[in-house]
């Protein structure tokens, strides 16, 4: 076997950027991208003090996230353990990006498709090294074959001891570092930025601030945010389809026949909601007129593709469905709503699976997400039924299963969201981007989240079921739409707000 | 590499790796042809021909080797990789290395020759083709040469990336009009040197090292940074310490084993204090010291009664050095005496494999740096680390020039723009001065040529530079050889663009490590052309636009300037094989190649090429190695030469005036050291000059021996509670060049922040937070930085990186937009006040990069509030500034500059006026290294009234003690702007 690696020997780095430099030459990399760069760390108090150099880049996982995670199979690993890509596979989906632990990708501006560190792939296939390994003046990079007892990589990482950034991300990296710092490679050490030989950029200050370490970084880079608006807006639409398609069950069990409520309306919510859904997920991509290689390439460990399929067997049997209703086909209607709780769950679910596959976010590990993401579904489904039973004359016994659903989905949403926001966390990670959820960074925007998202519906429900008019649930309904968006917008934002390098 | 054998012994690290399973440059026999993939179609495997062409990068001086990647199809240069085959380089390079390829590509270079159209600075310029140029320069050139006035032409050269050729066209013009940037640069690293042994420059041997002090940031800059920091790793992995001695955090000082952040200007204390341990506890080294040192003349002068006896010298010198005890040492520079002492012991231990190097830093910074070199080499002196395998030999021994063909005589003027009899000693040109001179109406410079040189913006004083240049009554002509635009560019007559380092020929060669090397720097497409089958005439053909080369322009010109050769110029411009014919200037190379390199047709032969063949194909040849202990080479003594004087120095009966060395004297060739005749150094007794008796001769016997002399900006002449603090504005970046890299874009987005270092506790006192911005009022002026807190440099001390601050005055032209900021300038009689309309900001041009320019800091113009600090001795400008920080006021925007010129012209007068002027017989001192050294005749002193007032000066005595002169140049904030304003708003917000 081959398994080819790096080593960053940082008893020789003398932080003078060459790599960065030749890098970038090689591959013609984009000025505000990297795929190989040099952090500047400083620790300690005058005079004891040091400047450590961190240079950063893909760790050639042998368990690689991204690899897994890449919906079309654009990213890859190769025989010899290399992780490439393929720029023309790459729908600009940004899994990849939330799925490294170590912010090794970045968007080509001028591809707009992932790229990151390949080993110049291109020439060990000529039997040459990496550019950044050659032009090193000091020889501190050095790559090799990890399985060859003979070759230089192994004798330093037998010989030396060496550590992997985020050992506890169980990604079992290819890249070592002999004698760092702990703060040069934790990235969580840090107190605070400051520009000495370059301005950080404003997305990097913004994630620096938050940390509460004690050394101080000098020279960064950018590693904005992958996923932001159109993604949390795609929590809501696809929530509310998702809800839809589970509630339209109950409101039929409960008896509801003839009310379009229970039928006609769920089915066009769903379909109304995956279709915006579409819209959205297609609009986030970088390349969205690549969608189709989601059907054409699909790579199977993916939830992303997994999860257009789950989209697309929602879509079919909230289609029938809603024909059936429509046209009152009465007996294909029962029997597909049946069909329309597992698909709605699996639809409203497995994004909790694809944010679990975001191993660089530990924030999105949580256990409650499966929970997480079907009860805000149910919440989103029965506010937006709620507001559409203002128009539509229904049952009260309809009614009254709405307000039971929007208040129970709606205090168990708001307990979940509580957990997750102040329950203990298993990493320093996941603490971090917690408390920049509830206390730093996204603090207002939370809670005004899950007072609208929760507090305020549950309690619009409980009104409405202890006599209140169907405006009070259909207001409650409308609030919890947008609480929901508010919250699933500060979650998903703070899951992508501490830094990883 | 060396190294054991992994087979049944397990050796230590940072050795490289020794195995071979993959390559790190395609073999050199597949150079020619060589098919690389397609990094940007990758994973698909699209196959590209291309021409691999050695050459060499012009960015830093360490001239490493670089390999061009020519498309075989456009003949566009694809990429820039190291060369293998460079023996000082080994195939590294620093950032600057591949950043060559954004120089090449840039958008923004100049491709043609622009000619003023208007007023000069006003801004307008128009095209004009190089015929024009060449003649209306060379009539120019004509009429000074034919009126016997060559001085009228001075070629003032930044950056010169050669050996040789320069020196060359001077001499066959008669003229003595070499300036350089030398003295804003080296010369007080050098003059330290000189003094010692006559030759001006270190050679530290890092790799075999058991020690190495450091004063100043070897691994990030220095001189040559990547072919040391490779050896001073090397050293460091193979069990050496390392040591460095700097007031700010440095990339070096991070990786050190000590960081000694002395008091800026106090260095020189703490190596007397070691040289005091070595002495006291007997740690030096008895025999190299008496064999090698010129201690007879030192103690002849020390204690005249004495008996000249070794024992007795060690008594004076003990005695003399008395007063640098490590706690006086600690008082001065504020490291722990037990600190000093460690190292001191440290040195002792290592020694003879204790390698030192000083360049500019301390040397550069201060009052009185030169003495700095000087204590640091006596440390190598007495430990006996000098020419030894792991110390530090005097650069001559690993550095080599070939001669070239048809070596004209040497010139028989003496310029004193260049060299003014104020500063006899001075060891390079007194360039700072240049401006001042010209205000002060000493002369007028007809004919200005001005090659990668941008004083505007690099050296201080700027603004006095801007009212001489633009002057055309002081300045009549001026053209600018750049390969890109510079703030001097814009003052300038004529722009013309100069190739980057891969697209012109030169050949240097420099000391980076115990070895001899030539490399060879070529435009890599004309070669590529040339390789296959295409005629070139002039490399501008092959060149983007029509970027020359220097090399042609200067035949060109020379022979344009005496076409039918009646003024003797155009013999030296003829080919050595067409006679009579113009050389090509492959034609000076090839000569070159064939006649004055040793080995290199024997080396050549052996692969079936020609001289020139090997060294395209290679880019470099190595023409010894381990050339240590070359002072005791035996000499055999010719005939009529006799033993003279204190240091028996072999010495023949006469001095060839119309040849004098670069350094040394013809006429002093060796000394008899126990009985046996041997080379020794490049001095007038051929030993190390631990007394100099040139300085005591020239008015300077205070410092004759390496001594301490407080700088211009001691602490006891600064007052933390007025504001006051050390400015430490020099030091360099690992990623940047002077203004020479503001056209990589790589580079540029590496670095382009520019904060003022303070401690936490200078910031509280200051009234500063990180971020917010400050005034930094100088003697002359004042600037607007941002502070940055931090824990990396020494309390009292500020710093301010040398490389930002570029700036432009029109949005499109003049200044190239990856680095410069858009300036408003004001002037008013006296005064000027630049402010910055807006920062580096995205624009569109062909490379779609331009327009994603993400950050927008340009950095601080700090140099230009600056007055010239020529040092009486070396004449290096002093850069360390006393400087007063107070918060921005309210209406102080970020990077404002304000400079006062009547200000400038009194702080001049007044470091001018502590020199002492050359008062005798001579000019100055015939055996100091001086560049384009002319014949003994123009050395004469024109006994004029001048002269009769410095000698009648010198002659009454009562002129100050050395030692004092600190506090004449002192000047205080308060007087000159006033006291700080007791409530001083702090411009909060200022962050960006």
């Amino acid at each position: 076997m081959t398994r080819i690696g790096f080593v960053l020997d940082q008893r020789s780095c003398i932080g003078c950027h060459a790599c960065t430099v030749a890098c970038k030459q090689e591959h013609d990399v984009e000025l505000g991208v990297f795929r190989t760069w040099v952090k500047y760390v400083e620790t300690g108090t005058f005079p004891d003090v040091r400047r450590n150099f961190s240079v950063m880049r893909c760790n050639h996982c042998t368990d690689a996230p991204c690899v897994s995670i890449c919906p079309t199979q654009a990213l890859y690993k190769r025989a010899d353990g290399v992780v490439d890509f393929d720029r023309d596979r790459c729908i600009g989906c940004k899994a990849c990006m939330n799925a490294c632990p170590y912010d090794a990708l970045y968007i080509d501006p001028k591809t707009h498709t992932a790229a990151k560190c390949n080993f110049c792939a291109h020439r060990l296939d000529q039997g040459l090294k990496p550019s950044c390994e050659i032009v090193c003046p000091t020889q501190a990079i050095t790559s090799g074959d990890l399985d060859d007892p003979d070759s230089e990589i192994t004798r330093l990482v037998d010989t030396v001891p060496s550590k992997v950034r985020a050992p506890e991300q169980g990604t079992n990296p290819k890249v070592f570092y002999l004698g760092a710092h702990d703060a040069a490679l934790d990235p969580l050490a840090i107190a605070e930025g400051r520009e000495y030989i370059s301005q950080i950029p404003e997305s990097q200050k913004i994630k620096l601030q938050a940390l509460d370490g004690t050394a101080t970084v000098v020279s960064d880079i950018a590693h904005p945010a992958p996923w932001g608006w159109k993604v949390s807006s795609y929590f809501l639409s696809k929530g509310i389809a998702a809800g839809a398609m589970m509630l339209a069950v109950l409101l039929l069990v409960v008896g509801a026949g003839g009310s379009e409520l229970a039928d006609v309306v769920p089915g066009l919510l769903a379909l109304a909601g995956i279709g915006v859904t579409g819209i959205f997920l297609v609009w986030d991509l970088k390349r969205p007129e690549r969608f189709y290689l989601l059907f054409t390439k699909p790579h199977w460990t993916s939830w992303l593709a997994i999860g257009a399929q789950v989209i697309n067997v929602a879509a079919i049997v909230a289609a029938v469905f809603t024909v059936a209703a429509l046209f009152d086909i009465d007996g294909l209607r029962d029997a597909l709503r049946w069909a329309m709780v597992p698909a709605g769950a699996a639809l409203a679910g497995y994004t909790a699976f694809l944010f679990n596959q975001c191993e660089g976010r530990d924030l999105w590990q949580s256990p409650l997400l499966l929970g997480h993401t079907v009860l805000n579904a149910l919440v989103a489904g029965a506010g937006a039924l709620a507001i559409a039973a203002l128009a539509i004359d229904s049952p009260a016994n309809v009614e009254t299963a709405l307000g039971w659903s929007l208040t129970i989905a709606a205090a168990s949403s708001g307990l979940i969201a509580t957990f997750d926001a102040y329950g203990r966390h298993p990493t320093a990670q996941a603490e971090r981007a917690a408390k920049n959820l509830r206390r730093d960074l996204y603090a207002a925007q939370f809670r005004a989240g899950v007072v609208l998202g929760a507090l305020l519906p549950a309690a619009a429900g409980a009104a409405f079921l202890a006599g209140a008019p169907i405006g009070v649930l259909a207001a409650g309904g409308a609030i919890a739409l947008v609480g929901l968006w508010l919250y699933e917008d500060a979650w998903i934002r703070a899951g992508q707000s501490v830094p990883l390098s | 590499m060396g190294g054991i054998n992994r087979k049944g012994a397990r050796r230590p690290t940072g050795y490289g790796p020794q195995d071979t399973r993959f390559d790190s440059y395609p073999p050199h026999d597949q150079w020619d042809s060589w098919t690389g993939l397609d990094a940007q179609a990758w994973p698909r495997r699209v196959e590209r021909e291309y021409m691999i062409v050695p050459t060499v990068c012009f960015n830093c001086e360490a001239a490493c080797g670089l390999t061009a990647y020519v498309d075989k199809e456009t003949f566009e240069v694809h990429k820039l990789e190291g060369n293998p085959h460079h023996p000082g380089s080994r195939g590294r390079n620093c950032a600057k290395g591949p950043a060559t390829i954004n120089q090449i590509k840039d958008p923004e270079r100049i491709l043609h020759p622009l000619r003023r159209k208007g007023p000069r600075g006003g801004g307008g310029w128009e095209r004009v083709s190089w015929d024009h140029v060449l003649d209306a320069f060379a009539e120019k050139l004509h009429d000074a040469f034919a009126a016997d006035r060559p001085n009228d032409v001075m070629y003032f050269v930044g950056r010169p990336g050669e050996d040789g050729f320069a020196d060359r066209f001077l001499e066959t013009w008669n003229c003595d009009g070499h300036n350089s940037h030398t003295n804003v640069c080296s010369s007080g690293g050098r003059a330290g040197f000189g003094f010692w042994s006559g030759t001006d420059r270190p050679s530290p041997d890092y790799a075999n090292t058991k020690f190495a002090l450091l004063i100043s940031s070897h691994l990030e800059a220095g001189h040559y940074f990547n072919p040391h920091a490779q050896r001073i790793m090397e050293g460091k992995h193979r069990g050496a310490k390392i040591a460095v001695m700097d007031p700010r955090l440095s990339n070096t000082a991070s990786m050190a084993d000590y960081w000694l952040p002395t008091w800026p200007g106090t260095e020189a204390a703490a190596l007397l204090a070691i040289a005091k341990i070595l002495l006291d506890e007997e740690l030096y080294d008895k025999d190299f010291v008496r064999r090698w040192v010129n201690w007879r003349t030192y103690l002849q002068q020390a204690d005249p009664a004495a008996e000249l006896t070794f024992g007795n010298f060690i008594l004076a010198l003990r005695k003399e050095y008395e007063q640098y005890t490590p706690g006086f040492a600690e008082a001065e520079t504020g490291i722990p005496a037990q600190t000093l002492v460690q190292v001191a012991h440290e040195i002792a231990e290592a020694s003879p494999a204790f390698s030192s190097h000083i360049w500019r830093a301390a040397a550069a910074g201060n009052l009185h740096g030169w003495l700095a070199t000087r204590a640091v080499m006596l440390l190598n002196v007495l430990t006996g680390s000098v020419g030894s395998p792991g110390g530090t030999s005097p650069n001559a021994w690993n550095k080599f020039i070939p001669a070239p063909w048809r070596k004209p005589a040497a010139n028989t003027q003496w310029n004193e723009r260049n060299w003014p009899r104020e500063y006899p000693l001075a060891h390079n040109e007194m360039s700072i001065l240049y401006p001042h001179l010209l205000h002060d109406g000493r002369f007028e410079q007809p004919v200005l040529l001005t090659r990668v040189l941008n004083p505007i913006w690099t050296y201080p004083d700027g603004y006095s530079w801007i009212r001489a240049l633009r002057d055309e009554r002081k300045v009549h002509l001026h053209g600018a050889l750049t390969p890109t635009w510079s703030e001097t560019a814009w003052w300038s007559d004529y722009v013309l663009p100069m190739g980057h380092g891969p697209e012109r020929h030169d050949t240097h060669s420099y000391e980076t490590y115990s070895g001899k090397w030539l490399g060879f720097r070529q435009p890599v497409q004309r070669v590529a052309m040339e390789k296959m089958g295409k005629h070139v005439e002039f490399t501008h053909e092959a060149n983007p636009g029509e970027v020359w080369e220097e090399g042609e322009f200067w035949i060109e010109l020379s022979w344009r300037a005496d076409p039918d050769g009646s003024l003797g110029i155009r013999q030296y411009y003829e080919s050595p094989y067409r006679p009579g014919e113009k050389i090509r200037l492959e034609e000076y190379y090839r000569w070159m190649f064939e006649n004055t390199v040793p080995g290199l047709p024997e080396k050549a032969q052996a692969e079936g090429l020609t001289p020139l063949e090997y060294m395209r194909s290679y880019g470099a040849v190595e023409i010894s190695r381990d050339d240590y202990a070359q002072h005791e080479e035996e000499v055999v003594a010719p005939e009529g030469a006799a033993v003279e004087g204190l240091e028996d120095t072999l010495t023949l009966p006469e001095l060839d005036p119309t040849h004098l060395p670069l350094t040394g004297r013809g006429d002093r060739i060796a000394t008899l050291v126990d009985g046996v005749l041997r080379r020794g150094f490049n001095t007038p007794s051929r030993k190390l000059e631990l007394f100099q008796p040139d300085l005591a001769g020239w008015g300077w016997p205070e410092v004759a021996t390496p001594t301490y002399a407080r700088s211009h900006v001691h602490h006891s002449l600064i007052s933390h509670e007025r504001g006051e603090y050390a400015l430490m504005p020099t030091y360099r970046l690992p990623t940047m060049i002077h203004s020479r890299s503001g056209n990589a874009k790589f580079l540029n987005e590496l670095s382009h922040a520019h904060p003022l270092l303070m401690c936490p506790q200078d910031a509280e006192r200051i009234g500063v937070e990180d971020g917010d911005l400050a005034r930094v009022e100088t003697e002359i002026g004042w600037f607007v930085i941002k502070a940055m807190v931090t824990e990396g440099i020494r309390p009292g001390v500020v710093a301010a990186s040398h490389h930002m601050g570029r700036w432009r005055l029109q949005e499109t032209e003049g200044m190239e937009r990856w680095s410069s900021a858009l300036v408003t300038m004001d002037e008013d009689d006296e005064t000027v006040l630049f402010r910055q309309v807006h920062g580096v900001q995205p624009w569109q041009s062909e490379d779609p990069s331009s327009q994603r320019v993400w950050w927008n800091d340009a950095g601080v113009h700090q140099n230009i509030t600056f007055p010239v600090h020529p040092d009486p001795i070396s004449g290096m400008h002093c850069w360390h500034q006393k400087v007063r920080v107070t918060p921005a006021r309210p209406d102080d925007r970020y990077a404002d500059i304000f400079v006062d010129f009547g200000k400038a012209r009194s702080v001049y007068r007044k470091w001018l006026d502590i020199a002492r002027p050359a008062s005798g017989d001579l000019r100055r001192p015939i055996w100091l290294f001086r560049p384009v050294k002319p014949v003994l005749d123009a050395y004469a002193l024109p006994q004029d009234a001048r002269t009769e007032e410095a000698r009648a000066r010198a002659q009454a005595g009562g002129l100050p003690d050395p030692r004092e002169l600190h506090k004449i140049v002192d000047w205080s904030p308060d007087e000159v702007w006033g006291p700080v304003a007791p409530v001083a708003v702090a411009a909060r917000g200022g962050r960006r």
